[in-house]
């Protein structure tokens, strides 16, 4: 290994980079603009759930019930006309997102001390958000229920005391942890800086390289006597410090923008994503090895980086929900690991001792990484 | 006659073209099948399996039911444990996502008539996961705790109809399982044509300057809508093949998602789609001037159309400055669309201002193309 070598290429590199000042300001814009999408765009908080009320009883009970849905944060009332067509027109059209039908009489047979049904309809097609209307739903309700069991009960003569033990005589206490106030911007937001470190270093080294094979300047590579490991570090460093400089503004954005907290330690941070960016990297080194254009070494980072680090990193499905196919296929790419570290250090305030695990298997999965990228890598030219 | 011979032979061309680059083939074929099954088959983003620890300091008949009520498909025991401390363990490292704790005296409590509290701590780190096991807990100690209210009034369950209480009856239209699969293939097969119309074309394009065919191009006697036409058109049949394989094999095959509306409609909806995704890929391709810049600028196009589109948070969640900024995103109509089509089962008169708005779009994009194009290479 000769440096000046490496040097030479380095210098060769960063005059590119400079020269194309457009590449440039995409290589640090794109991360921060990714930042600002996903942060804002995959909220997956469900709130404002536009909703349409049927409501066939007209008494005091059902404004009442209603009443309960539109005073609630997570609802808001879309249309309230006795149109059942219409209503389910609009939920087809993804206008509402449930319809709420108070049958006639429901008053009546409340009054009359029996239990009455009340119909709700849920926009199936998304069933995450489904499932969430329904619980809200169901809170909304059993809510409602436990007023009307202590009024049952007041007016059966029992005292204020006994009334909220008879109405719910076993209580959950739910306390959130790491994220007291259940923020999904706070999950996302740390967990994109893994994402997004997964999906634009390999684009810079792949692509930097098929580039050279494509124009036919590979052949002064293949040519000269520089060996393929000196190339390989050469084409590395100047994207290596790109990524570094990318990792710290996407840790300014969680911070600043989107105040999320940070409850560990900074340094660690620091070494886990510049491990990180280098396995990153590397796979894009890897990927140049066998795609011979510029055009299928992006295809390939993409389909590479996109699925896996969207889906398996834990950032929108904890690990440990996955299926077993899931699990594997999520310890098999590298953004579940450093997604554990960040939401370790962001969040949970874990010391490294506790992350260290994490941490070594992204060392030992960057290794293996340049290995497969330095053995398929030939300065021969391919048939 | 001419025009249109024209615009075949350069048609077959682009096709030539895409099929000779073997790694690229592959990679096409992986997305549409391969891709499309990993998206959808492995991930589940309704609660499922959530696992949990219980530290039961009760030990009674009462508090052994209740936690027995957290089970499957929802809830997983992870473990009985006896000390909290092993509980705080499992949940900083991952490995359960909840610790319920029933205190010593609970079915003492419900004897006595006293309430009965239990705590649930819940790891948040994953806020849209963290919220549902909250959620599914509340459901459950709610029920539990119904249950009770009836035994300490001396009453059996059937007599709960006896309350004046509202009984709900939840119903879940165009989904009913809520199959989830349902959702992330289709959404997935979504992303994927919007991705391999933007980044293809554009591609195709910038090859053509950086090797300088695009000279050639220029003296011979097509003209620049010509060029556009014929890159589309390629695009078109590789795509409408794609999805074919697609629905039939993963879609179908794999996930029997219905298809309530009509297939045929469904192709000629994506062939629209196709046209104004393929505009904004060319617009790409005209302003970059190699593909590195493709790459950066497809993807920067990319991430707001697909999170712009509505399918993973819906508009009433976005602030109002995104919202406006989804009548932009083209794959927005095609989402309601095809969900339309596959899973309601719509009509014309759904479709027909959705696929009017998309190709209106694509004619804009298309025309503000051809302007830069020609100011570009013809001055």
């Amino acid at each position: 290994m000769r440096l000046r070598r490496v040097w030479a290429l380095v210098e060769k590199e960063t005059r590119e980079i400079k020269r194309d000042p457009f590449f440039l300001l995409m290589a640090f814009l794109v991360p921060s603009l990714f930042m600002v999408l996903f942060g804002y765009g995959l909220s997956l908080d469900v709130k404002n759930l536009p909703f349409w009320v049927l409501d066939y009883d007209q008494s005091k009970t059902s404004r009442d019930l209603v009443y309960h849905f539109v005073t609630s944060r997570y609802f808001e009332l879309k249309g309230s006309l006795l149109d059942e067509k219409k209503a389910l027109a609009a939920l087809t059209q993804g206008d509402i997102r449930l319809i709420l039908v108070v049958p006639e009489g429901l008053e009546k047979t409340l009054v009359a001390q029996r239990s009455a049904p009340l119909q709700v309809i849920i926009d199936g097609t998304f069933p995450y958000r489904a499932q969430v209307v329904k619980n809200y739903v169901t809170a909304i309700i059993g809510l409602f229920n436990k007023k009307r069991l202590q009024e049952f009960f007041r007016r059966k003569g029992f005292t204020e005391q006994q009334l909220e033990t008879m109405a719910e005589p076993v209580r959950l206490d739910v306390r959130y942890l790491y994220n007291e106030e259940a923020k999904s911007v706070w999950s996302i937001a740390s967990a994109l800086i893994g994402m997004i470190l997964l999906m634009v270093p390999p684009m810079l080294t792949s692509v930097s390289i098929c580039k050279e094979k494509e124009t036919g300047s590979i052949y002064n590579i293949y040519a000269s006597t520089i060996t393929r490991g000196e190339f390989l570090l050469g084409k590395l460093v100047p994207y290596f410090l790109i990524s570094a400089l990318n990792a710290l503004i996407l840790f300014a954005w969680a911070i600043w923008v989107f105040k999320t907290p940070f409850r560990g330690s900074f340094f660690f941070f620091i070494l886990s994503a510049l491990v990180y960016a280098l396995c990153s990297l590397g796979i894009g080194l890897w990927i140049s090895s066998f795609a011979r254009t510029q055009i299928a070494a992006l295809m390939i980072s993409l389909v590479v980086a996109m699925v896996p680090s969207f889906l398996y990193s834990g950032m929108l499905v904890p690990v440990s929900c996955l299926d077993q196919t899931g699990q594997i296929e999520a310890h098999l790419f590298p953004a579940m690991y450093f997604v554990n570290i960040l939401h370790g250090l962001f969040l949970k305030g874990l010391a490294w001792t506790t992350l260290w695990p994490e941490f070594m298997a992204l060392v030992v999965y960057t290794l293996v990484v340049y290995f497969l990228a330095y053995i398929s890598f030939h300065k021969r030219v391919k048939r | 006659m001419k025009r249109l011979r024209r615009i075949w032979v350069l048609t077959v061309k682009e096709i030539l073209q895409l099929l000779r680059d073997r790694t690229l083939l592959i990679a096409t074929v992986y997305l549409f099948t391969i891709d499309i099954f990993l998206a959808a088959s492995g991930v589940k983003l309704t609660l499922h399996h959530a696992a949990y620890m219980v530290f039961d300091q009760d030990r009674t008949q009462a508090s052994r039911e209740l936690r027995g009520r957290f089970r499957s498909p929802y809830f997983d025991l992870k473990g009985l444990i006896l000390r909290p401390e092993q509980a705080f363990g499992a949940l900083d490292k991952g490995k359960v996502l909840a610790f319920l704790d029933i205190p010593d005296g609970f079915e003492q409590d419900l004897k006595t008539k006293r309430q009965a509290r239990v705590q649930l701590l819940v790891d948040t780190s994953n806020a849209m996961m963290g919220y549902l096991v909250a959620g599914y807990a509340s459901q459950i100690v709610a029920e539990f705790s119904q249950e009770q209210m009836l035994t300490q009034l001396g009453l059996t369950e059937e007599m709960l109809d006896r309350f004046p209480l509202i009984k709900l009856k939840q119903r879940v239209f165009f989904n009913p399982n809520q199959e989830e699969t349902w959702f992330t293939a289709l959404s997935e097969l979504l992303t994927v044509i919007t991705m391999l119309t933007m980044l293809l074309p554009a591609a195709a394009l910038v090859r053509e300057k950086e090797r300088g065919t695009i000279e050639q191009l220029m003296v011979s006697p097509v003209s620049t809508m010509e060029v556009f036409l014929a890159k589309i058109l390629a695009m078109t049949v590789v795509i409408l093949v794609g999805t074919l394989i697609s629905v039939g094999i993963v879609i179908e095959g794999a996930f029997h998602v219905p298809i309530r509306g009509s297939m045929a409609v469904f192709m000629l909806v994506t062939t629209f789609y196709v046209f104004t995704s393929c505009g904004y890929g060319l617009l790409i391709g005209t302003i970059a001037r190699n593909l590195a810049q493709v790459g950066l600028l497809t993807i920067i196009a990319i991430a707001p159309i697909v999170f712009l589109s509505g399918t993973w948070t819906p508009p009433e969640a976005m602030p109002i400055w995104l919202r406006s900024l989804m009548a932009f995103s083209p794959l927005y109509y095609f989402i309601q669309s095809s969900y339309g089509i596959f899973l309601k089962g719509v009509g014309f008169d759904f479709l027909f201002p959705k696929v009017g708005a998309m190709f209106i779009l694509g004619f804009l994009v298309l025309g503000l193309t051809g302007f830069f194009f020609r100011k570009r290479f013809i001055g």
